[in-house]
């Protein structure tokens, strides 16, 4: 469902109605009672489009917690959901997975509309849910085996035990699995169906970094499967570490969006690479005479700030050519957080407190 | 309709729950102690022995005969008092519960039937009573004496009249004659374990699976809420007819319990099942809280475990009590499971399993349709 408001060419007044792609609606002017039609545009979708979301919107009561938004997931990638708690992720991913009834907008998945043809789509997709728990008393295999028999296409289950490095599990109770394991075991269930999509709603949620690392390989391995993976987090670095294409929400809006680089280009500040240990007074001089920004530090290392990642090469070369030896150089550029930070002025983390 | 799924959820939940000794403790053996511990405390003797007084005032043939007869019957105590002693007095202070006086009159009225019988211009249309008194504070036993004393009555009638009744009795009795308190308490153990396990299991189905990400997970599998309802429910019926065979065993091999099993039985256990199957998803629904749906469910089990008759004859308790019992469930199906086990009273079984089934069909309808996966 998709809102469109229209302005009455007889007295301007604004007028609001709802409608399908490719419906034509019949409206009343609320002030003039003109009647008229108004076509809500049939869009014809990219099969390269895993899912698409136009106009987006979750309201209850007052509180608007997802506000119009859009975007669109290729086949293939692992597309991050950033935010912080609470920025409406969940309630996002829900609507998609229709386990929420969105207030407007439209939601595609593999070319078909999910209001109306959700069950179609359901042998396609997989779904792991936040803080999901699986049945305490199966074993890992008999856990997969049980979710496979739901489904009409079933991936072979010691496969799926072999891939996700779970055969030596295979036996033991899901109560008795470690966190990292029991995650790893729900996105094993995730498929059991051999799905197109995948939806992880905060997967490494709650685990020690260690566990965390090892199912970021997991779910990196989904790429490689051809999967594509909707993957919603607070872990800027998970996003960062996975993500093909990220969008970042806060307070229910997506406030920038872009592949892990373009989002660096766009919002982030320029790189800075830092010389430690230099051998040569004269550096700074040599760079800037070069044409760089470059400046010493309170502890003595030479920081040089570089847009363009070439310039690198540059550096090192002048470097060479002067005989300035140094001990270590690092380059660090803008993350995630400073992204979020710069943009809505507070810490990914601490913006949902 | 995915019967494989069906049937594979039915053997993961009966899988899952025999790996959980707690979970087989509590529907198995919880009902046996139960039962072991009612028997121990009931069976000390080996049938009731209960006192009724007999005051004769006809003092004939006939009269004596009858009193006979009471003595004949195993349990009961017959105790002749004279004419002359005023029965309410007798009663107080000999703290008894029931007393018969066999009215003056009674051989009489026999042979003015008979004589009736010879003419047929007559139409004989007499009655002569019999007058039970008895302690309303003590209604158990009197319930059980007049059940007797009817039976005994209308023996009379049958034999001296072919089946006319001139002894004022119009009520028949279908007590068993073998009928014992432990015979009272395995019904309502039965109904009892069935209500908490399909109760909490329900809960556990709707509160805990919620929390888990279960329900959100099947939500987007291509699984119907009428299949996973089912394979529930019949696990439930797997649960509820397990413990019914359990407390059956139990009650058979150690209290020597004699019982009837019929298709009424069969009935209300599944019924019971549904019914209270209904019950727990109203709760899940409401109390999205494991912790608190559990506390919800221990408010609403535990009063009607006593309330319902389930350990004790519902005519002990004060009369209010005994109207709030009319509106709990529990009450038609341990009242339904008592009648049709032990009593063999078919009229009164239909009654109650009828109204188990509305119940169970009202609060089943109800459940389903209030049990949602989706988010608001």
């Amino acid at each position: 469902m998709v809102e469109k408001t229209v302005r009455c060419p007889n007295c301007g007044s604004i007028t609001t109605c709802n409608g399908h792609p490719g419906d034509i609606v019949k409206i009343s002017c609320s002030s003039c009672f003109l009647d008229g039609k108004v076509t809500f545009k049939k869009i014809f979708r990219s099969k390269d489009i895993a899912i698409e979301v136009t106009g987006l919107k979750k309201k209850y009561d007052n509180l608007v917690a997802v506000n119009n938004i859009s975007f669109k997931i290729k086949k293939g990638e692992i597309f991050a959901f950033l935010g912080p708690n609470g920025a409406g992720k969940t309630t996002t991913v829900e609507m998609i997975e229709s386990i929420r009834q969105p207030t407007s907008g439209s939601i595609w998945i593999d070319g078909k509309d999910i209001t109306t043809s959700f069950n179609d789509v359901k042998e396609k997709i997989s779904v792991l849910p936040q803080e999901f728990h699986s049945f305490e008393k199966l074993t890992v295999k008999e856990t997969l085996v049980y979710f496979s028999k739901i489904y009409k296409k079933r991936a072979d289950i010691d496969y799926i035990l072999n891939a996700m490095d779970l055969k030596d599990e295979e036996k033991k109770y899901y109560k008795d699995l470690s966190g990292g394991l029991k995650q790893r075991v729900g996105v094993a269930i995730s498929l059991v169906n051999d799905p197109e999509i995948i939806f992880l709603d905060e997967p490494t949620t709650g685990l020690d970094p260690k566990s965390r690392r090892e199912v970021w390989e997991v779910i990196a391995s989904l790429r490689d499967r051809g999967k594509t993976v909707f993957l919603t987090t607070h872990y800027m670095e998970e996003a960062e570490y996975l993500a093909d294409h990220i969008a970042i929400i806060h307070k229910g809006i997506i406030i920038a969006e872009g592949s892990l680089d373009e989002l660096i280009n766009k919002y982030g500040d320029e790189s800075i690479l830092r010389i430690k240990k230099s051998s040569s007074k004269n550096t700074v001089n040599i760079l800037k005479d070069n044409g760089f920004d470059a400046y010493t530090e309170g502890n003595g290392d030479i920081a040089v700030k570089i847009k363009y990642k070439e310039r690198i090469l540059e550096i090192l070369s002048i470097l060479k050519h002067d005989c300035i030896e140094y001990e270590n150089i690092d380059i660090r550029r803008s993350n995630l957080e400073e992204i979020f930070l710069k943009i809505t002025g507070s810490k990914l983390l601490e913006a949902g407190e | 309709m995915n019967l494989i799924f069906v049937g594979h959820d039915l053997l993961a939940n009966i899988k899952g729950w025999l790996r959980s000794p707690g979970t087989v403790f509590w529907t198995v053996l919880f009902p046996i102690l139960l039962i072991l511990i009612f028997g121990a405390i009931f069976s000390t003797g080996d049938e009731i022995e209960l006192d009724l007084v007999v005051q004769d005032h006809d003092d004939s043939l006939i009269s004596k005969e009858f009193v006979g007869t009471l003595n004949n019957i195993s349990g009961l105590n017959v105790i002749i008092l004279d004419r002359e002693t005023d029965p309410r007095e007798y009663m107080q202070e000999e703290d008894k519960s029931a007393l018969l006086t066999i009215p003056k009159g009674l051989n009489s009225t026999i042979i003015e039937y008979i004589e009736t019988q010879f003419n047929p211009a007559e139409k004989f249309d007499d009655t002569i009573n019999f007058t039970l008194y008895f302690n309303p504070s003590d209604q158990t036993t009197t319930s059980i004496l007049k059940s007797i004393i009817i039976s005994v009555v209308q023996h009379f009638n049958l034999n001296v009249t072919g089946g006319q009744i001139i002894f004022g009795i119009n009520e028949e009795s279908s007590i068993s004659e073998d009928f014992e308190y432990i015979d009272f308490f395995l019904p309502g153990i039965i109904g009892f374990t069935i209500m908490t396990s399909c109760i909490y299991g329900s809960i556990e189905r709707n509160t805990k699976f919620r929390k888990d990400g279960i329900l959100r997970k099947l939500l987007t599998m291509p699984i119907t809420r009428s299949e996973w309802i089912l394979s529930k429910m019949l696990f439930m019926l797997f649960l509820s007819f397990i413990s019914t065979l359990v407390i059956l065993i139990v009650g058979v091999l150690i209290w020597q319990i004699s019982i009837k099993i019929n298709i009424f039985v069969i009935l209300l256990i599944i019924a019971t099942s549904f019914l209270f199957s209904g019950i727990g998803m109203i709760i899940g629904r409401f109390v999205k809280e494991q912790e608190t749906a559990d506390m919800a469910g221990g408010a609403i089990t535990f009063p009607m475990m006593f309330l319902a008759g389930t350990f004790f004859p519902l005519d002990q308790m004060p009369d209010f009590l005994q109207s709030i019992a009319q509106v709990l469930p529990l009450y038609y199906v341990n009242e339904g499971m008592r009648n049709a086990m032990i009593y063999g009273d078919f009229n009164k079984t239909l009654y109650f399993t009828g109204f188990v089934l509305v119940f169970s069909a009202i609060f089943f309808i109800i459940g389903v349709f209030l049990t949602k996966w989706n988010e608001d």
